[in-house]
């Protein structure tokens, strides 16, 4: 497609060259920066967008990047919710890794946390059809599944008055997203895959939104917890476009992740 | 494919966030857009499930802002109702700089494909360049 269109374009490119030039767009102002729209849905990628990324720098050993399995007896919602956001991101890298056992087990464990949401009716069939796409290997399908699962747990959420728990699933996937990457990355370190890093619109749009929550649910204290390595996070992440990360940076980013998953998934003790 | 745009059809009623439910025209500017997509996705593009859909008027355009990975290719594809006449889609840096892109534009329909040589925010701006008050709707694909 892109050969194509690049062929159809050339030509046109030929014939209207001086029109093109002329007709290059003008900068963005200001104004129309500050007042772009940005959506959970739209503005921030998933997981698995970001592993497909990753996946173009080399052949990876996704299986490497599996955690062992994390309790699900939560009682908080905020940290049902930053939970249920990680294991979405596990089922993204166990498609990666085209392992329909651990989409399987990661599937069931996505259930039990939508359960006390009430999320768990409206994505139970598309839990059976992610396993069963699985199964046959139907890896495309499953990751689109994946995706419709994510949303639709979320736009329950919204319908259920829930709405500020969204942004939380999100915060979960792309912390458990980061941790993974960054700890490939700091093993098998290439400037390349350092770079794809560096994501300062996604934390700030995190950060901002998390912010944002009622002052009942920013008291929890998992999403304390959160915001504060969200905070450290986002410097981390937020180098410059012709920087290239260190192994040292990259192994940082890694430890600020991997203590953010530990403090989602800590069991609070009273 | 023509599994992906009818799950994306069914979904565009219940997409989360507290967003008004869509308008008739929003859904037929969608399942133009998806149409245009799904040419794409022959070509291994996945759809994002997510989407974004609003209101233009001629010489307007609006602006949403994207985060996109080095190494993916990228098509965002727009479409509008039949008010409008021509659209376009530009695909801006983190400072608002324009960016090299594929241009696609057909009626009311119009697409960029687009390549980052670096990692973070992106913004695409949907522009009614000629017609009358039209609803759009702006998907994103990427491989």
């Amino acid at each position: 497609m892109f050969l194509l269109h690049r062929t159809l374009a050339s030509g046109l490119a030929l014939l209207c060259l001086t029109a093109f030039a002329a007709a290059e767009p003008a900068a963005l102002t200001k104004e129309e920066i500050a007042g772009a729209t940005r959506t959970d849905d739209f503005s921030i990628p998933t997981p698995g967008e970001f592993m497909s990324a990753l996946d173009k720098t080399g052949k990876l050993a996704w299986k490497g990047l599996y955690r062992t399995a994390i309790r699900t007896d939560f009682t908080s919602r905020p940290q049902i919710a930053l939970n249920l956001g990680t294991l979405i991101a596990d089922g993204y890298i166990a498609i990666q890794a085209k392992e329909a056992q651990s989409v399987r087990n990661v599937g069931k464990d996505i259930m039990t946390l939508a359960k006390p949401l009430s999320v768990k009716d409206k994505i139970i069939e598309r839990g059976k059809s992610l396993a069963e796409f699985a199964e046959k290997g139907q890896w495309d399908e499953v990751n689109e599944d994946l995706e419709a699962m994510q949303n639709e747990a979320k736009s329950t959420l919204s319908e259920n008055n829930d709405a500020d728990l969204v942004v939380l699933v999100t915060v979960g996937g792309w912390a458990r997203g980061t941790e993974a990457i960054s700890g490939y990355v700091a093993e098998h370190y290439t400037a390349e895959s350092a770079k794809l890093l560096r994501q300062p619109g996604i934390v700030g749009y995190l950060s901002e939104k998390l912010d944002a929550l009622p002052e009942k649910m920013r008291d929890d204290t998992s999403v304390k917890r959160t915001r504060s390595r969200l905070n450290e996070l986002k410097t981390a992440v937020s180098f410059g476009r012709d920087v290239t990360p260190t192994v040292d940076d990259v192994k940082k980013i890694k430890a600020i992740a991997t203590e953010l998953i530990k403090d989602i998934a800590k069991k609070e003790t009273k | 494919m023509k599994r992906t745009i009818l799950a994306l059809t069914l979904s565009l009623g219940v997409l989360h966030s507290a967003r008004p439910e869509p308008s008739n025209e929003e859904v037929e500017a969608r399942k133009r857009a998806l149409e245009l997509a799904g040419a794409f996705s022959n070509e291994g593009f996945k759809i994002r499930d997510g989407n974004w859909c609003g209101s233009l008027k001629s010489g307007t355009g609006k602006v949403i802002q994207v985060n996109l990975y080095a190494g993916n290719q990228y098509w965002f594809s727009a479409a509008a109702t039949d008010g409008a006449k021509k659209l376009e889609v530009t695909v801006y840096d983190e400072v608002g700089a324009p960016q090299t892109s594929e241009p696609y534009q057909e009626g009311t329909t119009a697409a960029a494909g687009f390549s980052p040589v670096a990692s973070g925010a992106y913004y695409v701006k949907v522009q009614e360049l000629e017609g009358e008050a039209a609803s759009f709707c702006l998907l994103c694909s990427y491989k």
